[in-house]
């Protein structure tokens, strides 16, 4: 039965999240480009929210809550919000498809107070990169798999203790568990980005690296790689909504306050037909986000409705983000505002296939 | 709880809504070809002669349903309704009379069948630049009408109509509108010919005119032109909703000629492994998606406030918007992808381009529809951003 009314703990969640971003986050987001560094201060107080810690245990576990929590982030800034959505890429991933005994080993170190990074290592670097055409490849060789590979803008890879690398085995995607201490894993130094900077988005080598086949995701079993790509979808584009909104909000007072030939630019009809485009396509980006999360949620077939959700999100984050800059003119170009920030976030969020999960 | 499944109920009334369509849709054509409207006056078209109404399902359902107004556009979107294959169930006008009408009122005109007239020729959607007048003559107790109103619809069927007419100043200098019943037979109201148009060539829309016609004071509803947002406040998203159906017709037929051609979608797939036309396809069903997923929110948000509610109006314009923007891409691309051949009348993929460029139009176009969402975000007022 068709609702949008979210649940009592989601309205806290929502409500808890929004207050975190604007006092804690929203300050920092500057610096933070600045830096090319997210400080571990601040990763702890986002680490205290709880939001990874939840999913680490059975019961807690919710893309639609960890949707409407990266959306609040997002509104704040883009860049802590995939460093959580990252980590939780990695923990959702073993929580839904890990062997019992996986779980057993690896959740309880993400259930902690301490910040702990890990990420799912897809994307490949090399131009015209594609998730369903991977490089990486992982062989069976006895009780191990021998894996080879290049991965490429891994989040805070040099904080990582683990990658759930995905790498073609025997001609179909497989999840490796991967702990960063592996012979043979190196990770370069970040090169930086137009985006998302504080990310230290890196690359990451796998050369003759043995992993264990008890480390592969599901073991025997194997796992669901496109669940994994669905949930990297579903987290982008929360967070794209999250951005876009966050965009919005900051033009709306702007536009009334600026004044140009003599009427406040709001009152011009292309920046205000502009405004209503820019709210429509947020609302519906959450909608379709939210759709996404509850399929998964549900264990629904989800693959198209992520797909669908984070094309949109990708499509129109740059929309709004083009003419958000524009309707600020130079100031828009300056570092004086968040907007230049937040246009190249835009773009860097919208090309990051993979590097996420709800 | 967030929650998108659809109910047994759902399902089963979109599976009634999607056999009336498919069988529409065998004389679709036949209809197309008819260069002007044919209202449907006596019952049933035989296409579904022996079937359930979708609408009268809908209302008759025991299982667990989304609700009336959710499940009523889940319906709309299964296809393009191809034409009528009903009579229209409440005409506008009928209900204006029985929503705000007197007791008296109600029982001399609530049982016909009477259309709505807004649309002038120089005043589509702006009603402040109306020009029907309605002049009170305390002599005979009646109202005398002037005017010319066009686009309306079914005006050829039914008993008459309740016409928006602006009355004389007020001692601010204010014009209030009138909503006047005005009934067939009439001296000096005429029906013009129906308009013949590029597409939904089903649906009648004509014009008429009005020469010092005189109608009986009682014939004015009066509550003036606000209230008749609530009717489009809960009409509109389902015209949107009808709207994806179109788009969901020209969208399926695109899939499967592409897909016999050896283009066929994988959502699974990233950017860089799709063909133009596959990655085409995906932009489309999404912005078909958003447009779902704005208007459920809508419907929604209107079965938990109540029809009445004014606390759902901007997400009805955001709703119409959407579809707007959506039908008019989606049909567009879709014509696009297909190439030469779907602009052949052998298929029916040309008619949906025609006939859903209406949906950006009627009810109120895209533009009004944002200058409505921008003043609500924006704080402004009419008068203040126009």
């Amino acid at each position: 039965m068709i609702s949008y009314e979210l649940t009592e703990e989601q309205q806290i969640v929502q409500s808890t999240m929004a207050e975190f971003a604007r006092e804690e986050l929203f300050p920092q987001t500057r610096r933070l480009d600045d830096d090319a560094a997210i400080d571990t201060e601040l990763l702890a107080k986002l680490w205290s929210t709880g939001i990874v810690q939840m999913q680490a245990e059975a019961e807690g576990r919710s893309p639609v809550t960890n949707a409407i929590a990266l959306e609040e982030l997002g509104a704040a800034d883009a860049t802590l919000a995939l460093a959580i959505a990252s980590t939780l890429g990695f923990v959702g991933a073993i929580a839904d498809q890990g062997s019992a005994r996986q779980r057993e080993e690896l959740l309880p170190a993400f259930a902690g107070d301490a910040f702990q990074a890990a990420a799912v290592a897809v994307l490949e670097p090399s131009f015209g990169f594609d998730v369903s055409r991977l490089s990486a490849k992982a062989s069976r060789d006895g009780d191990n798999y021998i894996l080879n590979g290049r991965k490429a803008m891994v989040p805070m890879a040099s904080q990582c203790s683990h990658f759930l690398v995905i790498a073609e085995s025997d001609g179909v995607a497989d999840a490796l568990i991967v702990p960063r201490d592996t012979p043979g894993v190196s990770i370069a130094e970040p090169k930086g980005t137009l985006g998302l900077r504080a990310l230290e988005l890196a690359e990451v080598t796998f050369e003759n690296v043995t992993v264990p086949a008890a480390m592969r995701l599901g073991e025997d079993k194997g796992a669901d790689v496109q669940q994994i790509i669905d949930g990297a979808r579903i987290a982008l584009a929360a967070i794209m909504t999250g951005l876009g909104r966050g965009i919005r909000d900051y033009v709306i007072p702007y536009v009334k306050d600026r004044i140009v030939h003599g009427t406040p630019l709001a009152k011009k009809q292309f920046i205000a037909f502009t405004i209503a485009d820019i709210h429509m396509d947020v609302e519906a980006m959450r909608w379709m986000t939210w759709k996404a999360a509850w399929a998964l949620e549900e264990r629904q077939p989800v693959t198209q409705q992520a797909q669908l959700a984070f094309t949109y999100a990708g499509q129109q984050i740059i929309f709004i983000a083009d003419h958000g800059l524009q309707m600020l003119g130079g100031h828009g170009f300056t570092k004086g505002h968040p907007v230049e920030l937040w246009y190249r976030n835009a773009r860097a969020i919208s090309v990051l296939e993979g590097a996420a999960g709800v | 709880m967030v929650d998108f499944s659809l109910t047994e109920g759902d399902l089963k009334l979109m599976e009634v809504m999607r056999a009336e369509r498919l069988r529409a849709r065998t004389i679709a054509r036949e209809i197309d070809r008819i260069p002007e409207s044919q209202p449907l006056t006596d019952g049933d078209h035989p296409i579904v002669a022996g079937t359930i109404a979708p609408y009268a399902a809908l209302a008759q359902e025991k299982a667990p349903i989304s609700g009336l107004a959710v499940t009523e556009c889940l319906m709309q979107t299964v296809g393009a309704p191809e034409f009528n294959t009903r009579p229209a169930p409440s005409p506008s006008g009928t209900w204006i009379v029985n929503e705000l009408g007197s007791e008296e009122q109600k029982k001399a005109y609530g049982h016909l069948w009477l259309v709505f007239g807004v649309s002038e020729p120089i005043a589509g959607s702006d009603p402040s630049a109306m020009i029907s007048t309605a002049k009170y003559d305390p002599e005979t107790d009646e109202y005398v009408l002037n005017g010319e109103k066009t686009f309306i619809s079914n005006i050829d069927l039914g008993d008459g109509v309740v016409v928006i007419v602006k009355g004389e100043p007020d001692a601010d200098g204010k014009r209030p509108f009138y909503n006047v019943v005005l009934l067939k037979g009439t001296p000096g109201f005429e029906i013009g010919q129906p308009w013949r148009k590029l597409g939904t060539r089903y649906h009648n829309l004509g014009s008429f005119s009005m020469v010092d016609v005189r109608v009986p004071a009682m014939n004015v509803l009066g509550n003036g032109f606000v209230n008749i947002q609530t009717r489009l406040n809960v009409n509109r998203p389902v015209q949107s909703a009808l709207g994806l159906g179109m788009c969901r017709s020209i969208l399926d037929f695109t899939h499967g000629k592409l897909a016999e051609a050896g283009d066929e979608v994988d959502y699974a797939k990233g950017r860089s492994s799709r063909s133009f036309a596959e990655d085409k396809l995906i932009r489309m069903e999404a912005l078909w998606e958003a447009t779902w997923g704005v208007i459920m929110q809508c419907k929604w948000l209107e079965q938990q406030l109540g029809q009445l509610s004014k606390g759902f109006q901007t997400q009805v314009a955001m709703a119409k918007t959407m579809s707007g923007k959506a039908t008019r891409q989606i049909t567009q691309g879709c014509l696009e992808l297909l190439g030469a051949e779907g602009i052949s009348e052998e298929y029916l993929a040309e008619k949906y381009f025609r006939d859903a460029r209406i949906i950006d139009i009627y009810e109120g176009p895209g533009e009004i529809h944002r200058l409505a969402i921008a003043r609500k975000l924006l704080g402004y007022r009419k008068g203040e951003l126009d």
